[in-house]
């Protein structure tokens, strides 16, 4: 029947004025936490470390390091953020990593192929033809994006290894420099991340794309029914996933002078769904910022920075990052709660 | 009897739904209750399965008093509800869900000989090729509603409660249903039938209780009314109309849409044309097909068959973005399901489909899009018209309202605006206010609106030309000068094939 009890909403308090998303954080406590558990956890995790004694910590050259070797993660969890806000997850990027890498490896090295031209043909080209793939099974099949890159993690590392059962290595001498030069004491790999980091703020906040980016996480029936292009926009994010990830592929080749095809990029899926959840970016879709990403990828790096540095052995740093997933995992959950709660519903 | 109540009366609020309705059903009796929405029909089923507690009154069933049910309790003193949505869990098989919740046991095992050989009984009676170990998904949905009443059957109840049961049926499943119905009345089971339908009323019913505004209004033996009577009891003469435009005109330039036997979903064949500057409203009930009419133009249902024209060239009707290209837009039914965006701020829902067309260098103008939102904002008289104020904390009507300004944003882009019981649980301002901005679009803007309603008063108030939808056909099609509320009302309701019933041709 299609009577309804019309439930009056309580006004919000005349001298708050109405809920905006600023005066929302200011009227919950709870939100205010949560909006800022980042940066606080962030200074407590630094001090930590600082009064723990881990040597050569607080250093320049440390950060720098710290900032390099965030890079690859970085680039991929700025698109990734996208997806998690379109309520999408790509669980395929560290397998796509590691056959970017292979791929770019053997170009460079049996091909002869220049980096210039090896790593947008390879390292961006097999992410935008996995992305493509990643993206077609999910919106035009209509498969679960989880089982999705479940299953492509595992065919595309199993591909990977087929290609190159031994560690390609004796890449260009030019191409192992990039990791390791920059200009004005900037390491390469860090503006480069920067400028990833740059154009996804900007797509977000600044661009009608980011607006249809939220607004299919909010509410995906009301989008299309605005006339947004809901499949196309859903599948950019699993190509732009997937391209980053073939980036990250290439900066980690450049790194280490070598792509193992077995080991490279490992978990990375895990680390970087972790830094953006950290971020505050909801794994139900329809929130987050870049800023949270950029914090929570940082965050990350530091902790395990310092795990290194005071060392700890692998098993405890892996203990401790999958402590930090839950964790990320809780905030999220708290911050939904947290909202609903103000909202009355 | 099998059920008398006496007195009962249940408020929210302020807001008093049922006010000391006293009604009784007597064993081996069929007794059908109408009301128009809101009149407090669920709210009366509501109190007696247990699902809510009633202010004052008794309610007594099988002889046994009582003021209040649990939802247990209810089952245990012999009523069983078989609501609207059904509750079959569909990859189970038709004796597992006889059964759910109330399963027999060999040992720890679940005895499915003994569960089958019962649900074999019980649908026996039906006559019909249901078998036990059928999947429930694999019935058509008559057959459903007939397992749905052999479960609450196996509960052997005193009274069963059936609300709304053939909305979702087509003409011959309703007419199974009320033979089988008739058959349990005579094994001296008490029915009460709720619907909407004046038509099955004479068709099925002994006794007929008209509920509105929570009073019952009539009460009576179905052989001692006629149609007409319980046509009056559920909608009064029709009421002074204090808004009705008397400078109307209708353009008379040529159709900007036109429909020319399109099916969807089920719905159809429908054929019918829309002018500039005219208001059409599709009256039809809940169940009538209205939704699948006005999305399957939008593209949001697939069309099954049919031609559609925009300006006399042939529309695609593939997908929302489709129907925007041509000049056509929806504000859909499901506010909340399909409109707005809870989270996100009053000018982010408005202008969600504009973005793209106001940035500059793929960067979004603030400014400029402030201007757009602040105009709007002040036609639709958006409250508060604070861009930044989160969807969740307005009313509802203002929620609508934003649903509409979406559209309005972008006017010179739109020649023909659909809306799908625009007014549907929104206050008395607000809807004064979108009919007025209505008028106003037809009248001074010259676009072509259609919108459908259940409410013949706001048809009447609106409406150019009224067609009337029922199972998914356009049974009339009427000027407003031809109307009243109760002819809308009983043609809607299937009571009177009349000879006003033309041929849904598009001539007018």
């Amino acid at each position: 029947m299609a009577q309804e009890v019309i439930s009056t909403e309580a006004p919000p308090p005349a001298e708050a004025g109405p809920p905006t998303a600023r005066r929302v954080s200011g009227r919950s406590a709870l939100l205010l936490v949560m909006r800022n558990a980042l940066p606080v956890g962030f200074a407590i995790l630094i001090g930590l470390f600082v009064a723990l004694g881990a040597p050569n910590f607080l250093t320049l050259p440390n950060f720098s390091d710290i900032l390099r070797l965030s890079a690859p993660i970085m680039v991929v969890a700025i698109p990734m953020a996208f997806l998690l806000i379109m309520g999408h997850v790509d669980l395929s990027v560290g397998s796509t990593i590691a056959l970017s890498a292979v791929v770019l490896g053997l170009l460079m090295r049996d091909w002869g192929l220049s980096p210039l031209l090896a790593v947008p043909l390879g390292a961006l080209g097999i992410g935008v033809l996995i992305g493509v793939m990643n993206g077609t099974l999910v919106t035009r099949v209509g498969l679960s994006p989880i089982i999705v890159t479940l299953g492509t993690l595992t065919a595309i590392r199993g591909f990977a290894m087929w290609l190159a059962p031994f560690p390609v290595f004796g890449f260009p001498r030019d191409f192992v420099q990039i990791a390791y030069t920059g200009v004005f004491g900037i390491p390469y790999l860090v503006i480069g991340a920067a400028v990833v980091v740059a154009i996804g703020a900007f797509v977000l906040a600044l661009s009608a794309a980011g607006r249809h980016v939220l607004a299919i996480g909010v509410n995906e029936e009301a989008a299309f029914l605005s006339g947004i292009s809901v499949k196309r926009t859903i599948l950019a994010g699993y190509i732009a996933t997937a391209a980053m990830a073939g980036f990250a592929g290439a900066m980690y080749a450049s790194l280490l002078n070598s792509a193992p095809a077995g080991s490279l990029g490992v978990g990375n899926e895990l680390s970087i769904l972790t830094a953006v959840l950290l971020g505050g970016v909801s794994f139900n879709g329809g929130r987050g910022t870049i800023r949270g990403v950029v914090l929570g990828v940082l965050f990350l790096a530091v902790l395990q920075n310092g795990l290194t540095l005071m060392n700890v052995p692998a098993a405890g740093a892996g203990i401790i990052q999958g402590l930090a997933l839950v964790v990320a995992a809780g905030l999220d959950l708290a911050t939904q709660k947290a909202e609903s709660r103000v909202k009355g519903r | 009897m099998a059920l008398v109540v006496r007195g009962l009366s249940k408020a929210y609020g302020a807001k008093r739904v049922l006010e000391g309705v006293d009604l009784e059903v007597e064993a081996g009796q069929i007794h059908a209750l109408l009301g128009p929405n809101g009149s407090g029909k669920s709210t009366l089923i509501r109190c007696l399965s247990g699902a809510i507690v009633p202010d004052t009154g008794t309610m007594e069933v099988g002889g046994v008093e009582h003021h209040a049910f649990t939802p247990r309790e209810a089952i245990t003193a012999g009523t069983s509800v078989i609501y609207q949505n059904f509750s079959l869990v569909p990859n189970l098989t038709v004796a597992d869900n006889v059964f759910l919740g109330d399963e027999r046991r060999a040992g720890v095992q679940i005895d499915h000989a003994m569960q089958n050989k019962e649900t074999e009984r019980l649908l026996e009676q039906f006559g019909r090729s249901i078998r036990p170990r059928m999947l429930v998904s694999l019935l058509s949905v008559g057959d459903r509603q007939l397992v749905e009443i052999a479960k609450a059957l196996h509960r052997q109840p005193k009274l069963l409660i059936l609300d709304e049961p053939t909305a979702a049926l087509g003409e011959q499943e309703t007419k199974q249903l009320g033979k089988h119905l008739r058959g349990l009345r005579d094994a001296g089971l008490a029915i009460l039938y709720v619907t909407h339908i004046i038509g099955e009323v004479f068709a099925i019913a002994d006794r007929v209780t008209v509920l509105r505004d929570g009073h019952v209004v009539l009460t009576n033996d179905v052989s001692r009314v006629n149609p007409a009577q319980v046509i009056a009891a559920i909608s009064p003469g029709s009421s002074p109309r204090t808004e009705t435009d008397s400078r109307r005109r209708v353009a008379d330039e040529g159709s900007v849409l036109d429909l020319d036997q399109v099916t969807v979903d089920g719905v159809g064949p429908l054929s019918l044309s829309l002018r500039t500057g005219e208001i059409l409203s599709v009256f039809g009930l809940l169940g009538s097909g209205r939704t699948e009419l006005v999305e399957g133009i939008y593209g949001r249902r697939r069309i099954e068959s049919g031609q559609l024209r925009v300006r006399g060239r042939p529309y695609r009707a593939t997908s929302p973005r489709a129907a925007l290209r041509a000049g056509i837009v929806l504000v859909a039914g499901d506010r909340i399901r399909q409109s707005i965006f809870d989270k996100l701020s009053s000018i982010d829902n408005m202008l969600l489909p504009h973005f793209a067309r106001l940035s500059r260098w793929f960067t979004r103008r603030t400014r400029t899009e402030r201007l757009v939102f602040g105009d709007t904002a002040k036609r639709i008289r958006l409250q508060p018209d604070d861009p930044r104020v989160l969807a969740w904390a307005l009313s509802g009507g203002n929620q609508q309202k934003l649903a509409v300004g979406r559209w309005l944003a972008a006017l010179e882009h739109v020649d023909v605006l659909l809306l799908d019981e625009p007014t549907q649980g929104i206050d008395v301002g607000a809807r004064r206010d979108l009919y007025e901005l209505m008028r106003h679009l037809a009248r001074d803007e010259g676009k072509a609106i259609l919108f459908t309603s259940s409410d013949p008063e706001e048809t009447l108030s609106l409406a150019d030309r009224v067609l009337v939808l029922r199972r998914g056909q356009i049974v009339a099609e009427l000027p407003r000068e031809a109307c009243t509320e109760q002819k809308i009302l009983s043609i809607a309701h299937g009571a009177e094939i009349t000879s006003s019933a033309v041929p849904s041709s598009s001539t007018a």
